[in-house]
């Protein structure tokens, strides 16, 4: 399964070094901003660094289904398919590298957040005056924002494993669309309608976690039943794999 | 042993493979002989696993195709199926990472044997060297059964020898090799057998040496009653 994730990670790496290539040159604007205290500069450093965050995590998992749907409708599907590794096997190695990346990214990103907020501290003469320019900033683009670190963190949790989901929500589209068209041309459109309409009802089924007053718990009973559905999802695309899709 | 037992593809409400049923026995070469279209691919595809038939089951050793038959069955599709971003070594190190009886050092001859370079771009290759690539990665495994398909597709004349040379050269006793070819009178000096597909169906399966004695025909002369004009022979 490693040599599997390894061959995964190797076909996104293009489009994650220019994630990291863009994150860079706007890490360099917000420093430059901090540094020389340029208000313009720090702006669109914050406003790229969130744009990467948001647009990068989201690619992540875009371009996993789409590396997926290739793998399926083309001859390169022989790459995994001719080795002696089960349907699961070559699944799972997808599911994880991208989970991982996502995970990962997610991290990475929270950490250059933590790193940032750290130097500006050090270099706009204490916390307070960085909170200052923040919310000076954030006034100008009329954007009022709360921050409660446990929240924080629960959303973000309960944002990367959704997000999982309704990858897995994709793989299994692609799957049926890959096993009943068989590389026609439709494909991409019907694997397009199958996600919806799957999503629709693992959706449906998160809907049946009640409101709670204690949004931690609320928050946790996503994550596991998210979670649950993933595995359901995994189990069902490694099967269809198994025994129906021909390549 | 490959073993086929009434094995059928459907596409749609296309028959791809009509209840086959047939035996490759070790240490036999085996030509697969028909027009586009007879079910020669899909056969050669199903027995790894990349094509799932509808009816019938597929046994290598006595056991139902899977994983564990991929590790000894080595395939060579005529399509290229290599990752756009792969040089020739790319390709090498993924055999070498997927498949325990991969050799690198056999690679690297055949490689050099083939005229290719290990720095090469495999999207930049033209159709000869492709096909020349494709058939150093499969026979640089040391596999019980290879199966060839269209291995000589776009290799000049001169070039095809050397090749066959290679792939003959690469194979032990107890080797199972299946190479499929419009290519009918360049097969006939090295097989030992030929399977005949017509229309997804098994026309015919005979012993060089049999064909010969028996009926005094040649694979060609065959191959000219099978598909020539208003051929209908089936076994």
């Amino acid at each position: 399964m490693l040599m599997h994730m390894k061959y995964e990670l190797r076909k996104s790496m293009f489009s994650k070094m220019v994630i990291l290539l863009v994150t860079a040159v706007s890490e360099i604007a917000f420093l430059a901003g901090v540094f020389l205290k340029n208000n313009t500069a720090l702006m669109w450093g914050i406003t790229g660094l969130s744009m990467c965050a948001v647009v990068g995590i989201f690619y992540i998992g875009i371009e996993s289904l789409l590396t997926f749907h290739k793998d399926l409708n083309t001859k390169q599907s022989y790459m995994l398919f001719m080795t002696p590794q089960t349907s699961y096997t070559i699944l799972g190695a997808k599911v994880l590298q991208n989970a991982l990346a996502i995970f990962a990214a997610g991290a990475f990103f929270v950490l250059i957040a933590v790193l940032d907020v750290v130097t500006a501290t050090i270099y706009m003469d204490g916390l307070q005056a960085l909170i200052d320019m923040v919310q000076e900033l954030m006034k100008n683009i009329s954007v009022q924002i709360n921050i409660e670190p446990q929240n924080i963190i629960m959303a973000v949790a309960v944002t990367l494993v959704s997000w999982l989901m309704m990858i897995a929500t994709g793989y299994l589209a692609i799957v049926l669309s890959a096993t009943i068209l068989a590389g026609k041309k439709l494909s991409g459109f019907v694997s397009f309608v199958l996600y919806l309409i799957i999503n629709f009802g693992a959706l449906k089924i998160l809907d049946l976690v009640p409101y709670m007053k204690n949004q931690t718990l609320q928050g946790c009973l996503v994550i596991a039943l998210s979670f649950i559905i993933t595995v359901i999802l995994y189990l069902i695309s490694g099967w269809i794999m198994e025994r129906k899709l021909s390549v | 042993m490959l073993e086929f037992k009434g094995v059928t593809k459907q596409y749609g409400s296309k028959t791809a493979v009509n209840q086959v049923s047939l035996k490759l026995e070790p240490g036999k070469i085996y030509a697969m002989l028909g027009p586009n279209g007879s079910g020669k691919t899909t056969l050669m595809k199903m027995s790894v696993g990349l094509v799932k038939p509808n009816k019938g089951e597929i046994y290598y050793n006595n056991q139902l195709i899977g994983t564990k038959s991929r590790k000894e069955i080595a395939y060579m599709s005529t399509e290229p199926y290599f990752y756009n971003w792969m040089t020739v070594k790319d390709v090498g190190k993924y055999y070498e990472d997927f498949f325990e009886d991969y050799s690198a050092k056999r690679y690297e001859n055949l490689i050099q044997r083939m005229e290719l370079g290990m720095d090469m771009k495999t999207k930049t290759l033209s159709s000869g060297m492709m096909a020349k690539l494709k058939i150093a990665v499969t026979m640089a495994r040391k596999s019980k059964v290879y199966l060839l398909d269209e291995p000589l597709n776009g290799i000049d004349l001169l070039a095809r020898d050397e090749i066959i040379k290679s792939v003959l050269e690469a194979i032990d006793d107890d080797v199972t090799l299946v190479i499929s070819s419009h290519l009918v009178d360049e097969l006939e000096r090295v097989v030992d057998s030929a399977v005949f597909m017509k229309e997804g169906n098994l026309a015919a399966a005979w012993d060089v040496e049999d064909l010969r004695m028996q009926q005094g025909k040649s694979i060609v002369d065959l191959y000219r009653e099978i598909y020539g004009h208003g051929g209908d022979m089936t076994c």
